[in-house]
């Protein structure tokens, strides 16, 4: 068991900047979900834990232990690739048995542990198979199990479900939370994809273009996301954000969105958050989820443009004063595209951002 | 316009007949060629293998039937010492030079797989060899192992001694000068095929293999060696055939002297064709070699085939 620590962890390739002094924390034995757009930085993070690549600048730390001078071999990190990386002139038991068998393990003992993990995995059918030949879910579970074998403290995944069929990889997301759960391993796992981050991770640390933007459980990171960035990234759609400057108005702070009309009095914390830091020029920012119809001449001016239906719920495009926005309902609603209506956000989902430096102002 | 008719059931059945037929006379030129190309020299020089025929005669080669000798062309290369004396020469380079060239290679090949500054340059030079005609290359060696040489006088500088050592006029020498040649001419092709082969390795599975705790050796052994398994055999292939064949470097180093100390079978050919003009005996020659070293490639590749069909 092993938490995992990065410190100032800087890595350039020439001029470009894949990482920019990131510090992170991960606990012993928990699920880690490093989330973020292609090219945010989030496998370079990873090939760095492992030791494929060495960090420009910053250290890297399993435990106390300062790993960062560890060559990859002795690392002893578990990895599974995105494409798997299966030895395919290998059949699975010997794709199974490698790393112990250059561990020098004794043969007896390889053989039983091959034995339980493929009865885990549900690989025994498949022993004596060329890896080659067989389907992509069966090679993902060959990838874990190979890694799996040589029982490492840390665990990295690479993107491991972007092959499979949507079908399998709600099943593996299930299967990989109880892996480690049964293993306790300390799990990184990297995605761009947010559905298997909330689902399995215990937290979540998101990342755009080489800065880690925020860490924290996926409801936290749903419900009071660090910046703009993270808002708009996290939740699917993600947070509407509307231009607006802060007013006072009968002793109350609302957000003044021009042709939008003007919010309800914002909440006391975030009102005296945004007082505090004396800002005017903000996000109004709030989840499609949280909003309802109201009558006319109450909440936000909308023009509704286009309406989705899709059975369990309504997606509903607007544009508040030439910002396109959406709200989403759990059943229908009365609403005609191309006409006006009016959308009030629930006062306790309602988040401000600095428009300067996209940062959250209170809640965080 | 009758072709466009409705399509009927016999059609269908008829259809891969018709098809057959096509392609036979689609591939009929190229057929005619191979056998001029391939087919007929084969069978001429069969013919002529099992006859007394030379050019002296004054006779047509077709009119060799005349000449018929009741097998004796090959009854004699099996009895001839001179034959298995050059057949025996040309295994021991063979024996000496693909593994050295291979090995060499291989090393090459490996140390490539790194950066290191002025590895373009170096990888130009490394091909150079591969590049001079092996006339010249016979000719650079020639001169090289001269008694009066860059090889003594570098040999004399080294050593502080005269080092005036006749090269080429000692049979064992002379062999390993011929050796060395076909070495240096022959190991960048090795080198560049078997680079290919180890840039084909995956880099995942390389990886993988790290990560697992594979040290370097146990990862050419378990992941690299294995996934060149194809180009290694297809590169000791192409060199056995090419080194079986040795001649044009040797032949102007040392025309397969001094005596008989470096005569390859291609050197003895080439003395039989163009001095003793005994072309039917010529001829059962290249048939014998012909015919052994297919099967012995073909023994070698379908083996491969077979370990390839496991390794997929």
């Amino acid at each position: 068991m092993s938490s995992i620590r990065l410190e100032g962890l800087s890595k350039s390739f020439g001029a470009f900047e894949a990482i920019k002094s990131m510090n992170l924390d991960v606990r012993d034995s928990e699920f880690l979900a490093l989330l973020g757009p292609s090219g945010c930085g989030k496998s370079t993070t990873m090939n760095i834990i492992a030791g494929m690549e060495g960090p420009t600048a910053g250290r890297v730390y399993f435990g106390e232990r300062d790993v960062s001078d560890v060559p990859m071999t002795r690392r002893g990190v578990g990895f599974v690739f995105q494409n798997y990386a299966i030895f395919t002139h290998m059949n699975v038991r010997a794709n199974l048995a490698y790393g112990l068998k250059v561990r020098g393990t004794p043969k007896a003992e390889i053989d039983r542990r091959v034995g339980a993990i493929a009865e885990f995995l549900q690989l025994t059918p498949f022993l004596d198979q060329p890896s080659a030949k067989l389907s992509v879910n069966i090679l993902q579970r060959l990838a874990i199990g190979r890694s799996a074998i040589v029982e490492p403290a840390i665990f990295l995944l690479d993107e491991p479900l972007s092959n499979v069929d949507a079908a399998f990889r709600a099943v593996m997301r299930t299967e990989l939370k109880h892996l480690q759960r049964q293993f306790k391993q300390t799990m990184v796992y990297v995605t761009h994809d947010q559905l298997e981050a909330m689902t399995m991770a215990d937290r979540i640390a998101v990342m755009d273009q080489g800065v880690l933007q925020q860490v924290g459980t996926p409801l936290e990171v749903y419900n009071n996301p660090a910046n703009v960035f993270v808002a708009r990234f996290i939740g699917s759609p993600g947070m509407n954000l509307v231009p607006a400057t802060l007013v006072e108005r009968n002793g109350a702070l609302v957000a003044d969105l021009g042709t939008a009309g003007q919010s309800r009095p914002l909440p006391g914390p975030i009102a005296a958050a945004a007082r505090k830091n004396n800002v005017r020029d903000i996000w109004f920012g709030f989840r499609p989820e949280g909003v309802s119809v109201a009558a006319d001449g109450q909440g936000l001016a909308v023009t509704i443009t286009f309406i989705e239906r899709i059975g369990s719920r309504t997606i509903v495009h607007f544009s508040a004063g030439g910002t396109n926005g959406k709200a989403v309902f759990e059943n229908d609603v009365p609403l005609v595209a191309g006409t006006n209506a009016h959308l009030v956000p629930d006062d306790t989902l309602v988040r401000l951002f600095d428009r300067q430096s996209g940062a959250a102002i209170g809640g965080v | 316009m009758t072709s466009i008719a409705e399509p009927k059931a016999t059609d269908r059945v008829a259809a891969p007949r018709a098809d057959t037929r096509l392609g036979l006379y689609l591939t009929l030129p190229a057929q005619i060629l191979v056998l001029f190309i391939a087919v007929f020299p084969l069978l001429m020089q069969l013919y002529i293998s099992l006859s007394d025929w030379s050019p002296l005669t004054g006779r047509g080669w077709w009119a060799a039937w005349s000449l018929w000798n009741n097998f004796s062309n090959y009854i004699d290369l099996a009895m001839e010492g001179r034959w298995w004396g050059a057949l025996w020469r040309t295994v021991i380079v063979m024996l000496i030079c693909v593994p050295a060239e291979f090995l060499l290679g291989l090393a090459l090949a490996i140390l490539f797989m790194d950066n290191f500054r002025g590895k373009r340059v170096f990888y130009s030079i490394l091909l150079m060899p591969m590049m001079v005609v092996p006339a010249v290359a016979g000719y650079m060696f020639f001169m090289l192992f001269q008694s009066g040489g860059p090889v003594n006088n570098i040999a004399s500088a080294l050593t502080g001694q005269n080092v005036a050592i006749a090269w080429l006029s000692s049979p064992s020498l002379a062999f390993i000068a011929v050796v060395v040649a076909d070495i240096w001419q022959w190991t960048p092709l090795m080198f560049l095929i078997l680079l290919a082969g180890l840039v084909g390795v995956p880099d995942d599975q390389l990886k993988a293999a790290t990560l697992l705790g594979a040290n370097w050796w146990q990862r050419f052994v378990t992941i690299m060696l294995p996934r060149m398994k194809g180009i290694i055999v297809i590169a000791l292939a192409i060199r056995t055939i090419e080194n079986f064949k040795i001649f044009d470097t040797l032949y102007i180093m040392t025309g397969g002297g001094p005596g008989l100390a470096t005569e390859t079978i291609s050197v003895y050919i080439y003395k039989l064709t163009t001095n003793d003009l005994a072309w039917g005996y010529v001829a059962t020659i290249a048939l014998v070699i012909l015919i052994s070293l297919s099967v012995v490639l073909g023994i070698a590749i379908s083996r491969q085939g077979k370990a390839g069909e496991v390794a997929r």
